[in-house]
């Protein structure tokens, strides 16, 4: 029947959107309370930017263990239990009586709950659409800059009022709503599809000793294992157990390797523009409210570009080419931030916080749609999590490097250019990358369908592990895979 | 030990338009070895004097006065000079009158186009507004403001809780002052906080030069109120003023029990609308199966009638 594409669908992005927004607004969001706490505990300014840094890096870091949680117990409790362990590091920071006690309770412990909000949230969106996926990928990933626009004026307002234990203390309340968001991830055909997917398996084990041989034949990515054959099969429950959990055999998929070496690339020059926006306005004489102004502008563009991307990436000329879509928008922002030197004065600025947040926008929403579109709805629950820690490193050396090359220079145009290069880097190589690999995919699927038209192959399991096996190593445009998958489906309920 | 000089001249472009900024050359002068005045403004040995130069430009008679603020933290020789633009050096009778309050200035210093005065500060008494009176046809004053470094507090109060710790900083922009004071306000009256008596309740330290924590332990409601941080210059005192607010922790509490509630609240609400909707489908779908079974039943006898009618027509 395949993913219902609306109804309780548009419920589950809604949750999505309040679970995503928490997770990429939060850590912004505390910034405003770093400087008191740096008065309070005597610190120096760095040693306070850690809690952000840690925060993040666990955010992302835990990926994959929340990818293997979310295949284990599928996303409604994992998100449930993330918001309850970020409710409870932030109340446990309100108690902090050291600095050290601070990068544990709002580091790591909110960090972590903040990573099992963010991927399952991402994941099932997957599972609950397919045809309209890229406005449901949108308008879930419209929540960051919402989010943030509410919690930056809320986290003064709580500071003024309760000073920072206070606001602490209520913020951990006020991630406890994660959980809300959670309990309306209603499971969906993921019981089901791992139900089939695990008796799929099961076939393979029997066939295995008597198809091993023609199926390494057959499925041409894989390499040609010299392994004798009971070897294999105990290599492969191994494996299999593992990829049960947490699927490494991605990394034999194309497609993926192409979006993760474009986007490990990408990270590097994409949030440092942001975290030196403000302090470039200030340093070209443009006064603190006019340069925090620039932000709320970059947030609202971005606000209204996410949802609008969706509803571009989702339209019919551009769904089947998104990965183009998605590597221009990355190479427009690269641009961006090269002519950003040029930009002279407020208004210039103004200009370029307006492209920025269209750009920002457009890269932000299609980053887990094009990922989807390449590795499908099944895989994409391991793909987001070792996405996003190997996107980990990068995203912590941005900022730095950035900083370094502003100390150095002294000049703030050295760090955009060096942004707009890596961006506009990483879109050229994803534009010529996917090119191939689509050409790739097309021939692939022109053999595949010789094949089927052959009249000599017998419809035995032989074939139907076949189809099976091609499935997972090669996933097509989205919409094949699911089909193909059906159909191998059917045939196995006819061979047994 | 040698007293050192230095030497600062400072140039101010006035309200007028920017072609008439001018700027002064450096200008190094000796020292007026007038001992006895120096060692009462200095507590070292070693005796540092400056000498400041400051102009202003005057825009002409038809603009407002002018007013400048300069800052001042040790004993000074200063120079306030008044310059009148080119455009009216044409004026022959020009009387200038320098003076502070009502008190008249005599020694002025003309040249060209300038008039100033030469004036030792050396204390508070010292300090205040000095004026240039230029008459012509009409007036044109120029007014110098002589002030003492200030403090800046916190506009915002700081929030703390009983029987947390609160940390209150001050810092001087600039200046480095003498010695740092704090005191908390009771009523009306400013008392001085002494941390060496209250050990264990405050704590003083002076972080560097130019900036003082004041750390306040055990908090109590009574610790609630208005704080300064008076720094303490050569030439008088300058003060910074902060805010404590001293909260319970019932007043946190209680927005986060109520969030929490409505977290709790809206779980429930979700997981039972979630038990009704699929009890609604299980009825939907024993329904349809029932009407399903009818219909395949109404179909055979249907198909029966059906089949004998074609029967019947062929």
């Amino acid at each position: 029947p395949g993913p219902p594409d609306g109804g309780w669908g548009w419920v589950v992005v809604f949750g999505a959107f309040i679970s995503i927004g928490f997770a990429y607004a939060f850590p912004k969001g505390l910034a405003i309370f770093f400087k008191e706490i740096q008065d309070f505990f005597g610190t120096s300014y760095s040693e306070i930017a850690w809690v952000s840094s840690i925060m993040l890096a666990t955010t992302y870091g835990a990926g994959p263990i929340s990818s293997i949680l979310v295949n284990r117990y599928g996303s409604r409790p994992v998100v449930m239990f993330g918001g309850l362990l970020c409710g409870v590091g932030m109340v446990s920071a309100a108690f902090c009586t050291s600095i050290l006690q601070l990068y544990i309770c709002v580091g790591f412990v909110t960090g972590f709950g903040l990573a099992l909000n963010l991927q399952p949230s991402v994941i099932i969106i997957g599972k609950y659409f397919l045809k309209r996926r890229p406005i449901a990928n949108g308008l879930a990933m419209a929540g960051s800059p919402v989010m943030l626009c509410t919690l930056a004026p809320l986290n003064q307002f709580l500071f003024d009022n309760f000073g920072w234990r206070g606001s602490f203390l209520i913020l951990g309340a006020i991630l406890l709503n994660c959980c809300v968001a959670g309990a309306l991830f209603r499971p969906i055909g993921a019981a089901t599809a791992s139900g089939k997917t695990q008796a799929i398996e099961e076939g393979q084990a029997t066939l295995k000793e008597e198809v091993t041989k023609d199926a390494m034949e057959m499925s041409s990515p894989m390499n040609v294992p010299t392994e004798t054959k009971t070897e294999e099969e105990e290599g492969k429950d191994c494996c299999e157990k593992i990829n049960q959990y947490l699927d490494f055999s991605l990394f034999k998929h194309r497609g993926f390797l192409i979006y993760l070496i474009g986007n490990v690339l990408m990270f590097l020059g994409f949030f440092a523009p942001i975290v030196f926006l403000a302090p470039y306005a200030k340093h070209i004489g443009i006064d603190e409210y006019s340069a925090a102004f620039l932000l709320s502008i970059l947030a609202i563009v971005d606000m209204i570009a996410r949802p609008t991307t969706g509803i571009i990436a989702n339209s019919k000329w551009v769904r089947p080419r998104i990965q183009y879509f998605f590597s221009f928008s990355i190479a427009f922002n690269g641009t961006c931030h090269l002519l950003c030197p040029l930009a002279s004065g407020y208004t210039g600025l103004v200009v370029y916080s307006v492209f920025f947040g269209l750009a920002f926008g457009m890269v932000c929403a299609m980053l887990f749609e094009t990922l989807m579109d390449l590795v499908g709805a099944a895989r994409f629950t391991s793909a987001v999590g070792l996405v996003t820690i190997a996107e980990c490193c990068t995203i912590l050396l941005g900022p730095p490097i950035g900083g370094t090359l502003i100390d150095t220079f002294g000049d703030y145009k050295y760090m955009f250019i060096k942004c707009g290069a890596v961006m506009v880097l990483a879109g050229t190589f994803l534009f010529i990358m996917n090119y191939y690999n689509y050409r790739m995919l097309a021939k692939e699927e022109k053999e595949r369908k010789a094949k089927e038209e052959d009249p000599k192959s017998v419809r035995t399991e032989n074939e139907v592990r076949n189809n099976w096996n091609k499935e997972t190593t090669q996933d097509g445009p989205e919409l094949e895979p699911l089909r193909e998958e059906q159909e191998g489906l059917k045939k196995e309920a006819n061979g047994t | 030990s040698e007293p050192m000089i230095t030497t600062q001249t400072v140039n101010w472009q006035t309200q007028g338009s920017p072609s008439d900024h001018l700027m002064l050359g450096h200008n190094v002068s000796t020292l007026d070895p007038m001992s006895q005045e120096f060692k009462q403004a200095t507590k070292d040995s070693v005796s540092n004097v400056t000498f400041v130069e400051y102009e202003v430009l005057l825009p002409g008679f038809s603009g407002a006065s002018v007013e400048k603020n300069i800052t001042l933290d040790s004993a000074t020789r200063i120079e306030l000079s008044c310059r009148l633009d080119n455009k009216y050096s044409h004026l022959k009778s020009l009387q200038v009158i320098w003076k502070r309050g009502n008190e008249i200035i005599r020694h002025i210093n003309k040249t060209e186009n300038s008039w100033s005065i030469q004036l030792r500060i050396l204390d508070n008494s010292n300090l205040g507004s000095y004026s240039c009176t230029l008459k012509g046809e009409e007036e044109i004053s120029a007014m110098f403001h002589l002030q003492v470094p200030t403090i800046e507090g916190k506009e915002k109060p700081i929030v703390s809780y009983e029987g947390d710790t609160a940390v209150m900083i001050c810092k001087s922009f600039g200046y480095t002052p003498i010695a740092w004071t704090w005191y908390m306000t009771n009523g009306s009256e400013q008392i001085a906080i002494n941390d060496s008596l209250l050990a264990d309740k405050y704590a003083i330290n002076k972080v560097s030069a130019n900036v003082t924590h004041l750390k306040i332990l055990k908090l109590t409601k009574e610790d609630d109120g208005v704080y300064w941080c008076e720094a303490a210059f050569e030439l008088g005192k300058s003060k910074g003023k902060l805010m404590l607010k001293v909260l319970s922790f019932m007043v946190p509490l209680k927005p986060f029990l109520a969030i929490v509630a409505e977290a709790v609240i809206l779980v429930t609400i979700v997981f039972l609308y979630e038990l009704y909707s699929k009890k609604k489908e299980k009825h939907a779908e024993d329904e349809k199966e029932f009407d399903q079974v009818e219909q395949l039943k109404s179909e055979e006898s249907n198909g029966l009638e059906n089949s004998s009618t074609r029967h019947r027509k062929i």
